[in-house]
């Protein structure tokens, strides 16, 4: 009786310490692949920022807005940004992953049509708040000239916005550079440049920023 | 040696260690797929859940169960992997049901959630195949 408990307690101990050295390996592979370099490519686009320009941190996020998880980490960015008024400074880069999201590229459209009228933001939040329904529809174009009317845009406008070769090269850019900098996830988050990769809870980035902060000399606690 | 016995206590120890590996990975930041699309969003899709537990943890238990019984079988207690029977059917329907909410709901791929369909399915052929052959044999 004894002899197969001892078994089976070896077996569970040793699974367990092999999945958790595979979950520590995976780690520095996957930030050798996401390198920081990223950050600095050239075929980078600019990005959309919100926060001070002259904050400490620059916390840069390649998203896809058709993602379940984009739309799940959406909040807690938010959070951060609210926390940390005068040191975190978000950049938002569109990685839409067409294969499995059709109307991923048709979303980064919409917002990037949006913010041509000065309201990126504010379609950025209603495209995630929102994604359970237009991710559904057929004609998810119809959603986003809904949610354009909705922020009092100029819907004629914004129709020609979406069908804009310069905002397509835009957020191509994006997509390129994401594809250089082998990125495999969305979202991917990077801080200052170096790759991060914070659980799907504040506590988790508030650690991370932190630290950073700490490192800079900067350290104050976050309200 | 009986082959089936050895086999259900390596395909079930593999299994322990892919659940395991994604119920530690999941809380762990977004997950890369290497071979599918999508890891991301099943695992942090409302499917990946159940009573706000992951439904990896699940899988490991039933991985657990599955290689405590092949083990017992193997030191002499073969009447143990009679009560698999019932598990293993459910857990192959789960499986099924899991798959299809990816290719027909989420439209994403988890590769280490497949793999593990894949062993589920392998349990089941060897525990189906002959339930009382198995613990007769082993």
């Amino acid at each position: 009786m004894a002899k197969p408990i001892l078994v089976i307690a070896i077996a569970v101990a040793l699974a367990g310490g092999t999945a958790y050295y595979l979950t520590r390996s995976a780690e520095p592979e996957a930030t050798a692949s996401s390198n920081g370099s990223v950050a600095g490519k050239s075929s980078i686009g600019p990005g959309h920022t919100r926060g001070p320009a002259d904050a400490p941190l620059t916390l840069l996020e390649f998203g896809d807005y058709q993602c379940p998880s984009c739309r799940a980490y959406h909040p807690i960015v938010a959070e951060v940004l609210k926390r940390y008024p005068d040191k975190v400074r978000l950049e938002f880069h569109h990685y839409p992953l067409i294969q499995i999201h059709a109307h991923a590229m048709t979303a980064s459209m919409a917002v990037e049509a949006a913010g041509e009228q000065g309201k990126y933001w504010e379609m950025n939040d209603l495209v995630f708040e929102l994604q359970p329904e237009w991710s559904q529809s057929q004609n998810p174009e119809t959603e986003f000239l809904a949610m354009a009317s909705r922020l009092g845009l100029d819907q004629n406008k914004f129709m020609q916005s979406m069908r804009s070769l310069e905002l397509q090269d835009r957020v191509l850019k994006d997509v390129v550079a994401a594809r250089e900098g082998n990125i495999e996830a969305v979202p991917t988050f990077f801080l200052n440049g170096k790759p991060i990769q914070p659980r799907l809870s504040i506590d988790d980035f508030v650690r991370i920023i932190e630290t950073e902060l700490q490192a800079q000399g900067a350290g104050e606690p976050a309200k | 040696m009986n082959v089936r016995g050895i086999a259900l206590a390596l395909l079930s120890f593999t299994g322990m260690i892919d659940s395991l590996y994604l119920s530690l990975k999941r809380d762990a930041g977004p997950i890369p797929c290497h071979i599918t699309k999508g890891c991301n969003d099943v695992l942090t899709s409302a499917y990946s859940e159940l009573a706000g537990i992951p439904i990896s943890w699940f899988g490991f238990l039933f991985y657990i169960a599955v290689f405590s019984c092949a083990i017992f079988a193997l030191f002499g207690s073969i009447g143990l992997l009679r009560w698999l029977l019932w598990p293993v059917v459910a857990a192959f329907v789960i499986s099924i049901g899991l798959v299809g909410i990816q290719a027909f709901v989420l439209n994403a791929y988890c590769e280490y959630c497949l793999g593990s369909a894949v062993i589920v399915t392998a349990i089941f052929v060897l525990v189906i195949r002959s339930p009382k052959t198995v613990a007769n044999t082993v």
